[in-house]
């Protein structure tokens, strides 16, 4: 019992941050239709600038979190403008998006690798706040880290925010009429364009978010985007293009994960959550959550 | 006739570029610049690049009453055994070159072995530590292929010879990465020793390389309440691992093998290695490492790693093997590198039967604060 416990607690500290990344691919995908694979680079990019607004800056910590986000931001909404908006105005089929990302993708990471290097950084403790140092809390047998708190409560207040920002204001209103169907909407006088900034600029802000929160639990590296790729199958397992069901694929993914890896063995996990993904796609190709059957590239 | 006239045209050119190139001697290397291991990877390249320079401002090395330049031929595998590969064939098909160091990681350096073997061109690993980098699974003896390391077999007995006898463990744990053959190779001999010793592993469980979440693997450890956690694994994971093994509340020892040696393994841990223990090859704070740590320091402004020794070993067990050969034919190279008796800077270096240095002592090494504080040295039979 105390395993299962502990794996519970294992699991949902991997699902919250999942969930942060998902959140970014479902969002793009729900406005544009495809996935932006240059997401998981935006996300280790947010992880650098958090690390480097910590120690070489010396900004307290909430303020080294500001400047990651506003910083990711920045990157997606130039990623969009500078590789996708050509595209767009030439109606190029999604699969130049895809392709176009992709290269992004590698082209940020290996800027990354030949200018900071390859070897991976951790986040110097002394520099965290104090309520995130020291050993980890205890009942009982289980023990929960302090970082897997404080990524649990942030990922909940970011994704709360968001959803409350989507469904309440007028800006949220207009997103979700532009993922209904943009042509109706910019005949109704929202800018379509405008939108997908936004859009850009909030899937950008929660990646630094989750970056830096990713290499607080684990450590800082180039590679990191390839462990993003997680996160998308959980986005498709939760149904592209809904938020909900990206929080609710990345939750279940990470538990799925991680009970596979405790109780049987870590070679089945990633076995495991690839069957998932293609049963999903199989059976129902929408997702839990997500709209009608598109393509999901 | 012309024909004939045009072969001993060509035959003659071909003698006076060997002529133009005979003052110099090429060694390749290859290794990890880019990727996990880069660190490494670049630690060696710095050492041989370092040595070759010094070697060359004295003229070159003398073979056979001949001054020789040493130019090094280096290679980027990537810490992969496809890459490693393409670029050992690289090295000898194109380069030429006559000796080759290098191939830091098992799963690079074993494939590359029938390769070299087939080339005839002498290979000296620096840190490929698993028995079958110079043993084939048939169990023949890869001609061509050396090491300057100690082997798994060697590490792993002396690591639980430690836990048992030493340390009085008797429950112990194993921590290893399932798709590397140095971790699952170690794990094994470990596993082997300690029980023969009388102890009993009581949990065995794995991740795959690339991962960074050990919790659930590690909350299984935690479950089977072991004295001693033994992880084969490189110093980032190590790392990786003991934070978040202190984070589950598993406060045992955690004990390690030669991946563990790195400077970066405190500043990445933080406190979370405090006390823990692991096998070297040499005390790379001690003596004997002095002066190429302070070379190695003033030219590249940083610390030497464990394999900037032990690449330097092995290019000197080639060097070594050259100028006793008389020669820089790869052939005889093979046959001195047989009788190799130096002295290297880990340790004295004399190869045996499986071309594997023998009675190579084991340097156990804890980790104290910010520092890696020797504590004693084992030689046991291989």
């Amino acid at each position: 019992m105390d395993q299962f416990l502990q794996q519970l607690v294992n699991g949902l500290s991997i699902g919250s941050i999942y969930a942060l990344m998902a959140v970014g691919y479902s969002l793009v995908y729900s406005i544009m239709n495809f996935s932006n694979f240059a997401h998981g680079s935006v996300i280790m990019l947010g992880a650098y600038f958090g690390f480097y607004a910590l120690t070489a800056l010396g900004v307290p910590f909430s303020v080294a979190f500001f400047i990651a986000a506003c910083g990711t931001a920045a990157v997606a909404v130039i990623l969009e403008r500078l590789a996708y908006k050509p595209l767009r105005d030439r109606r190029a089929p999604f699969l130049y998006f895809i392709i176009t990302a992709m290269g992004a993708s590698i082209f940020i990471d290996n800027s990354v690798i030949a200018t900071i290097g390859p070897t991976p950084k951790t986040f110097p403790s002394e520099l965290l706040p104090s309520f995130l140092q020291g050993m980890p809390l205890e009942w009982g047998a289980l023990n929960v880290g302090r970082i897997d708190i404080a990524i649990f409560v942030v990922a909940a207040i970011c994704l709360g925010l968001l959803m409350l920002f989507i469904d309440l204001t007028k800006l949220g209103k207009a997103i979700q009429a532009t993922a209904y169907n943009m042509k109706a909407s910019a005949l109704m006088g929202i800018n379509p364009n405008f939108v997908i900034i936004l859009v850009f600029a909030i899937g950008g802000g929660l990646a630094g978010v989750a970056g830096v929160l990713y290499g607080m639990k684990y450590q800082v590296f180039p590679q990191m985007s390839s462990i993003t790729l997680k996160s998308f199958i959980a986005a498709v397992f939760g149904g592209l293009g809904s938020l909900p069901g990206a929080l609710l694929g990345s939750v279940l993914l990470a538990l799925i994960e991680t009970f596979v890896s405790g109780y049987l063995s870590t070679q089945y996990r990633d076995l495991f959550a690839f069957i998932i993904l293609i049963t999903m796609l199989v059976v129902r190709p929408s997702g839990i959550m997500g709209r009608d059957a598109e393509d999901k590239a | 006739m012309q024909k004939v006239l045009y072969g001993i045209l060509a035959a003659a050119m071909a003698l006076s570029v060997n002529a133009q190139t005979a003052n110099t001697v090429k060694i390749g290397w290859f290794g990890p610049e880019t990727g996990d291991s880069a660190l490494w990877g670049q630690a060696e390249l710095n050492t041989v690049q370092m040595m070759a320079a010094d070697y060359n401002a004295k003229g070159g090395i003398t073979i056979g009453g001949k001054k020789y330049k040493v130019q090094i031929i280096a290679y980027d595998d990537k810490g992969d055994s496809v890459e490693a590969v393409n670029v050992a064939k690289r090295l000898i098909s194109q380069d030429k070159v006559v000796a080759i160091v290098g191939a830091q990681g098992s799963g690079e350096a074993i494939p590359v072995a029938t390769i070299v073997d087939a080339a005839k061109i002498p290979l000296v690993a620096s840190t490929a530590t698993n028995p079958k980098v110079t043993v084939s699974d048939s169990g023949a003896v890869n001609s061509y292929v050396f090491r300057a390391c100690f082997t798994d077999p060697y590490q792993g007995k002396v690591a639980a010879y430690f836990a048992s006898q030493k340390l009085g463990k008797r429950k112990a744990a194993i921590f290893m990465t399932i798709d590397d053959p140095y971790s699952t190779g170690l794990s094994q001999y470990f596993k082997e020793n300690f029980e023969k010793a009388g102890g009993k592993v009581v949990s065995e469980v794995s991740y795959t390389s690339g991962e960074k979440d050990f919790r659930a693997p590690l909350t299984k450890i935690k479950a089977a309440n072991p004295d001693v956690i033994f992880i084969p694994a490189y110093y980032n994971d190590v790392a990786l691992a003991a934070k978040q093994a202190r984070d589950l509340g598993i406060k045992q020892l955690l004990l390690g093998g030669d991946g563990w040696p790195s400077d970066n393994l405190i500043s990445l841990a933080g406190t979370a290695l405090e006390g823990c223990l692991f096998i070297n090859h040499l005390d790379m704070d001690g003596l004997a490492a002095k002066p190429m740590r302070d070379e190695y320091r003033a030219k590249y402004h940083k610390n030497a790693e464990l394999n900037s020794y032990m690449v330097h070993d092995a290019l000197l067990m080639v060097v070594d093997a050259m100028q006793r050969a008389n020669s820089i034919n790869s052939v005889a190279i093979q046959k001195a590198l047989l009788t190799c008796n130096i002295q290297g800077i880990t340790g004295h270096i004399k190869i045996g039967p499986n071309h594997d240095p023998v009675g190579k002592e084991a340097w156990l090494i804890k980790l104290v604060g910010p520092n890696m504080k020797f504590q004693e040295k084992f030689a046991t039979a291989n």
